[in-house]
């Protein structure tokens, strides 16, 4: 077990290098973009836009969702083909459209569950480190959970709120935004704490995760996370690599808290955007635009 | 609260730029922009329960609403509790003319947009 979670071939990095102003504003505003961005996915009046798929990891049966959960909405639309044959244009277009436009940058500005694992990683100092496959978790999580079981249930006809194994089920957005809501209200009205045993266990062990691995739930099991991270290959928004800002001093990867060897590539599928590998200067926000250069040209303008 | 972690060293001689063809991204996005346009005015093939087709928007919210309606959910009545009732037989005569009456739904699954289900799982 100690083997999984060893760091690789530790050698020291050159922290003396002054971080970059870009970077260091990036740095400090984000949590203040990801606050800012609560009072969008938290309606205050909530269920303004549940006929909208979000584009964050967002429970829907939260009292103060303002939009649906993509997930949860991937999973009915699943349930739902073998009995109506209904495709999921909205969805498909929002995501596509948030990909294409930013990858997964949503997941590191703008995602509430991915600021509360940021608020709860805050807590302890020391982290865990995973492996990089466990990145690959999050597509099986994507196949298995959201699209495949719910369809066979489905055509078993089985709607999928009476399916007993489901991601809604399992999900520890859903027991910390919906299920704790409505059992803290159930207690209160002397009826019971309504959330099941399970569905406590995965939030107490989420949340517990979260104190000593940097965004556990992102990092293996997001199945949103997993798709939008699919962009970042051809997203319009990506971070470009400068050679001649870098002094190879490693600031860039020691930045990353998701384990992205920022070294070797950082438009990959484990990166959240977050961009605090920026503050090494080597590494920078870029916006493609028509009148760039081809994409491998060396020099190209930066936003 | 920063704490570097000790890393291996970089190469950069071998390290891509990462630039990128604009084209493929807009295309992307333009495609998304398209579908999430058409979806938001989408008809599906589900009715509502007030006769209506559904639209897209209405049939997400159902999901998160408890607002879907399965045909073989709709069972026909039944049989009353004898013991409660005042005249069972005539219960029971009641009971079998409901059921004799009862037909199946033409649909397979309807949308309910009135429904309020906070969370239906």
């Amino acid at each position: 077990m100690a083997g999984l979670f060893r760091m690789e071939d530790p050698v020291p990095n050159g922290s003396e290098r002054p971080p970059a102003a870009l970077g260091r504003k990036l740095t400090q505003w984000r949590p203040w973009v990801q606050a800012g961005f609560l009072g969008v996915w938290l309606a205050p009046a909530g269920r303004w836009l549940h006929g909208i798929p979000g584009c964050v990891f967002h429970c829907y049966s939260c009292p103060l969702s303002a939009f649906a959960c993509p997930v949860g909405v991937m999973a009915n639309y699943a349930a739902l083909l073998p009995v109506a044959g209904e495709a999921p244009y909205l969805l498909i277009g929002v995501l596509l459209l948030i990909g294409a436009a930013g990858g997964s940058i949503v997941c590191g500005w703008a995602c509430p569950f991915g600021f509360l694992q940021d608020l709860l990683g805050k807590i302890t100092a020391r982290k865990i480190g995973l492996p990089s496959w466990t990145g690959w978790v999050r597509y099986a999580v994507l196949a298995g959970l959201v699209i495949i079981l719910p369809m066979i249930l489905g055509y078993k006809g089985i709607p999928f709120d009476k399916q007993a194994v489901s991601i809604c089920r399992l999900c520890p957005a859903g027991a910390l935004e919906a299920g704790l809501p409505y059992s803290v209200q159930s207690l209160l009205a002397g009826q019971g704490w309504i959330m099941s045993g399970l569905k406590s266990g995965i939030l107490l062990s989420f949340l517990a995760a979260a104190l000593f691995i940097h965004r556990p739930w992102c990092r293996m099991f997001c199945p949103l996370g997993g798709l939008l991270a699919l962009f970042n290959r051809f997203s319009l928004f990506h971070l470009r690599f400068n050679a001649p800002q870098c002094v190879e001093c490693n600031l860039c990867r020691s930045r990353c808290s998701m384990g992205v060897k920022v070294d070797q590539a950082v438009n990959v599928s484990g990166c959240i955007r977050c961009l605090e590998c920026t503050t090494c200067g080597a590494i920078e926000p870029s916006l493609a635009l028509p009148r760039n250069a081809p994409p491998n040209g060396a020099q190209k303008p930066s936003i | 609260m920063f704490q570097p972690i000790p890393q291996p060293p970089v190469n950069r001689a071998l390290r891509a730029p990462e630039g990128r063809d604009f084209w493929s991204g807009f295309a992307v996005a333009l495609a998304g922009a398209a579908l999430a346009f058409c979806g938001a005015w989408h008809l599906t093939s589900l009715g509502t329960v007030d006769g209506n087709t559904a639209s897209e928007t209405q049939l997400v919210r159902a999901f998160s609403s408890g607002g879907l309606q399965y045909a073989d959910q709709a069972a026909p009545p039944p049989p009353p509790k004898l013991d409660a009732a005042a005249n069972p037989g005539e219960a029971l005569d009641r009971w079998a003319k409901q059921r004799a009456n009862f037909q199946p739904p033409s649909w397979k699954v309807r949308v309910d947009a009135g429904a309020t289900t906070p969370c239906p799982t």
